[in-house]
């Protein structure tokens, strides 16, 4: 039997710059390359501003909103040392010089956070977030909500700029071109990109000299145990891979620790951040041992490796994840109300989860919340410089003549910023500076490049391989592909890791590859789903490999990234960071760059003033019950006051700094 | 009790191609007395029955604003709201349907494309924005607000979209009639201390041009997330369009 395909019409668009998603760092590269006088278009699969961006906690950092004194080293220092020495230099003190007035252009479209008239700024929380040494995130009401009206707005109201949605951008349509490097080699430009408007039931093939990828990132890899946007399924990795960019960090990922692992509705979902625990909350296996204490001064990537260490253990709870025991907090006579009053307000979205789904007495603290990591922020991605463009080669900074000519990238698509672990509020701000920075430099980039002539025939084997996955012969189906995938992911390349696992998710990651062509899709051109799933759980697929060779390079831990197999990599050791690419179809190779170091007398004074907080901390759980009460109502009323009843707060607010000894 | 039975069975509205197909699933519940959620059904029937069925969603906690659908004729937020035994999953009937739960969303948003100037950077930023401002940010954009609004509703003929596919209007001029979340959105320019007098007057201007009119009759409109649409959106651009005097007052 001959089935009759139908063909899929192709329209053919000129643009100067397109930029692909519509969250926060889409918004401000759309909004600065315009502003520039390009002609922008902007492609989102998701409704305008469905995002991330939308549905984080809304807390931004804003450089010298809380302090005076808060200058750019010092902020570009706390990067570095928080991300393991493997953020580069010139992106953390670009993020630092831009972090006091990027977030205006929120402002401008309609964000409204609360005013410190004193200090004519936007008012910073009371205390620094874990890892910043200066007051200098701002929190606002409706939390990413607020966030997500303003990038609407951005990207409606843009003047030069053109949007669609429910439209999935499928790959970069790059040529050699005619000119050569120094080393005469020749060079990648991109001339366009095709893409797939589901809505309209059209391939659009557009010709466009620069290209910022701002599609977000990877979480639904190991989705349901993420609790980010269904989105996040890895696009612009695979994008840029597929193109030959270089990426950087991807074995980097970072998971929340204290999610909820059941019931399955609310899997994944956050429950509390480390600082939740408060003074005396701690980590306990299945039969109560404790395996992490002083949990409020901990990093998220130390309480995921706890917990996931004892699941490795058989220790284990039920659903694969430890007992986050805060009882003794609640316990308490003198300092427990505060307690409780600190852990209803500090995330109070978090605490809506844990009460909806717990049970009542898990919602007052009075048994302990079963908790699991979850996938949250890629801190790895595309290979940048710090306007966001597309480098290369084997130097640690890399340089653009060995990156994609006219590829940019922007926010979670992109590496280099955070390193082995990312500070609390700064992805909202990556987004904006580096939005901004990507925007303009693809501006000036597509108004000195004439790469859209003659590149029609460029464009052609992409439209041929795309037109075959519609209406493709086959009896598979992606999303039995992509559960499997998923599933494994978690298992192979998630929280922990070793050399036999990663070989085994290689075996499958080529299993999974080869049923791509076997996959059966229906032949329809409007919002054609089976399309669409093969689509997205191919970019899953290349993420995946990427995700994979990092990790096999990286033998030993650090940050977001646990090889059971490895010991600990010290702050003293000399920094690497992985890059990797795809050399063929389903090939990645990877390789290390060396960072420069953090100077030594800085880790030392660091790693003490660590040790003394973890001291003190369990000194304080080791008193006697009655001093221990007294001691802990002065340090609650020190941060929340001494009237209950005035702490009626938003997400993060004061008391989300808890752990930290610093004062206002 | 509903609650000890081990499946719970539902009907979901499939659409392809202009083909309506009624699929009857029965989901399996995964532990003991579990009330699943509309989009747990979703992901179920997916996983086991119908690999290629359509519908959005995004966080799975009420914030993104994607997923919603209708569930016995009215609107809910899929990823908040459980199901029982014969519930009909639908997609919301306010829109036209791309397939199967998904619908076109976008000729909502477009009707406000430059109709909403932005404010001018050189505005001092530092100003507090008064409560009812923040009110109305909390808006997650789910639509479900469209649901018996007669505003909306003249955008199409006997109130379904007349075509199941195209928004009736050019799909890059969005709906002519408006509905309560784009007079949301003009209300929040309007309650922006930012915003000079002329582009407030101008707020008024485009809510008349957009069928303010209808909503001097109309008992008021129910949003997803709960924002009194009515105290804190029509009230005040009726109020603002009597006292100027282009909309008779009620």
């Amino acid at each position: 039997m001959v089935e009759v395909r139908k063909t899929i019409a192709i329209t053919w668009l000129n643009y100067d710059v397109i930029v692909v998603g519509s969250g926060g760092a889409g918004a401000h590269a759309a909004h600065a390359a315009a502003s520039l006088g390009s002609q922008v278009l902007v492609v989102s699969k998701d409704p305008i501003g469905a995002s991330d961006t939308k549905i984080s906690e809304g807390i931004a950092t804003v450089r010298a909103s809380g302090a005076v004194d808060d200058s750019e080293t010092e902020l570009s220092t706390n990067l570095q040392m928080a991300g393991g020495d493997l953020p580069l230099r010139s992106i953390t003190n670009a993020f630092a010089a831009d972090s006091e007035h990027a977030y205006d252009l929120y402002r401008v479209n309609g964000l409204r956070p609360s005013i410190d008239t004193e200090r004519n700024k936007p008012l910073s929380l009371p205390l620094p977030l874990g890892g910043h040494t200066k007051r200098r995130s701002v929190g606002h009401e409706n939390c990413g909500v607020a966030f997500s009206h303003a990038n609407w707005q951005i990207i409606l109201q843009g003047q030069n700029i053109t949007y669609i949605e429910d439209a999935w951008f499928l790959d970069l349509a790059v040529r050699k071109s005619p000119n050569k490097n120094e080393h005469g080699h020749s060079i990648n430009e991109v001339v366009g990109g095709l893409i797939y408007h589901a809505a309209n039931g059209e391939l659009l093939a557009v010709r466009a000299s620069a290209i910022v990828l701002a599609a977000g990132g990877v979480s639904t890899l190991y989705f349901p145990k993420t609790d980010t946007m269904r989105g996040n399924t890895g696009d612009s990795y695979a994008i840029a891979a597929r193109a030959g960019a270089e990426l950087v960090d991807m074995e980097q990922l970072q998971f929340l620790p204290f999610c909820l692992a059941s019931p399955p509705s609310y899997e994944g979902l956050l429950a509390g951040e480390p600082v939740t625990a408060s003074f005396l909350g701690v980590l306990r296996d299945k039969s109560g041992k404790v395996i992490l204490d002083g949990v409020y001064l901990r990093t998220r990537a130390e309480c995921s490796a706890a917990i996931m260490r004892a699941v490795e253990k058989g220790d284990g709870t039920e659903n694969n994840g430890a007992f986050l025991d805060m009882t003794a907090n609640k316990k308490a006579p003198l300092s427990g109300a505060y307690f409780e009053k600190f852990l209803a307000t500090c995330l109070p979205s978090a605490y809506q989860n844990v009460r909806q789904a717990l049970s009542k007495k898990a919602g007052r603290c009075e048994e302990p919340w079963e908790v699991r990591p979850a996938a949250h922020y890629m801190m790895g991605g595309i290979r940048v410089d710090a306007d966001g463009a597309s480098v290369g080669g084997p130097n640690g900074d890399g340089v653009r003549t060995k990156g994609i000519k006219g590829l940019f990238a922007a926010g979670q698509s992109m590496g280099g910023l955070f390193g082995a672990n990312r500070l609390g509020s700064t992805s909202l701000t990556e987004g904006a500076v580096f939005g901004a920075r990507a925007g303009r430099a693809a501006a000036a980039y597509s108004r000195n490049s004439d790469t859209t002539q003659n590149v029609d025939l460029i464009f052609k084997p992409l439209i041929a391989t795309h037109s075959q996955f519609f209406g493709q012969n086959g009896t598979l189906s992606a999303t039995a592909i992509r559960l499997a995938l998923q599933e494994e992911s978690w298992n192979k390349i998630g929280p922990v890791r070793t050399a036999r696992r990663l070989q085994e998710m290689e075996t499958n990651l080529k299993k999974w590859r080869a049923k791509l062509y076997k996959i059966k899709t229906s032949s329809s051109t409007t919002w054609n789903q089976s399309f669409i799933d093969l689509q997205e759980l191919r970019n899953m697929l290349d993420a995946a490999g990427l995700i994979l060779a990092s990790a096999y390079e990286r033998t030993d831990s650090l940050g977001g990234h646990v090889r059971l197999d490895g010991k600990q990599i010290s702050s003293f050791a000399t920094p690497y960071s992985v890059i990797v690419r795809s050399i063929s179809d389903g090939t990645y190779v990877a390789r290390r760059v060396i960072r420069p170091r953090t100077a030594l007398k800085k880790i030392i004074s660091y790693k003490i003033q660590e040790q003394k907080r973890l001291l003190m901390a369990r000194w304080i759980r080791l008193l006697p019950k009655g001093i221990q009460d007294k001691i802990l109502l002065k340090r609650y009323q020190a941060i929340m006051g001494e009237d209950l009843k005035a702490q009626e707060t938003f997400p993060g607010a004061p008391e989300a700094a808890i752990g930290e000894l610093t004062k206002p | 009790m509903t609650n000890n039975k081990k499946s719970i069975r539902v009907e979901i509205d499939t659409y392809r191609d202009g083909e309506k197909t009624i699929i009857e699933y029965v989901f399996e519940k995964r532990e003991l007395g579990e009330r699943p959620m509309a989009l747990d059904v979703l992901l179920q029937a997916q996983a086991k029955k119908i690999p290629d069925l359509a519908f959005r969603f995004g966080c799975r906690a009420r914030n993104c604003g994607v997923c919603t659908i209708d569930i016995n004729g009215r609107p809910r937020i899929a990823c908040r709201t459980r199901v029982r035994e014969g519930d009909r999953l639908s997609p919301i009937a306010t829109l036209p349907i791309l397939s199967d739960l998904v619908v076109r969303r976008d000729g909502i948003a477009r009707q406000l494309r430059n109709r909403l100037p932005t404010n001018s950077q050189a505005n001092e930023l530092n100003v507090e924005a008064p409560e009812e401002y923040h009110q109305l940010t909390k808006c997650i954009e789910c639509y479900a607000c469209l649901d018996n609004c007669p505003m909306h509703a003249r955008n199409f003929t006997r109130g379904k979209p007349t075509d199941t596919t195209k928004p009736p209007s050019d799909t890059q001029q969005g709906y002519r009639w408006g509905n309560p979340f784009t007079l949301l959105k003009l209300q929040r320019v309007r309650m922006d201390p930012l915003t000079t007098t002329t582009v407030r007057e101008s707020a008024v201007d485009t809510a008349i041009m957009l069928g303010l009119e209808s909503c001097i009759k109309c008992p008021g409109c129910k949003c997803g997330v709960g924002i009194n649409l009515k105290g804190v959106v029509i009230k005040p651009l009726l109020e603002a369009a009597n006292n100027s005097g282009r909309i008779p007052p009620e």
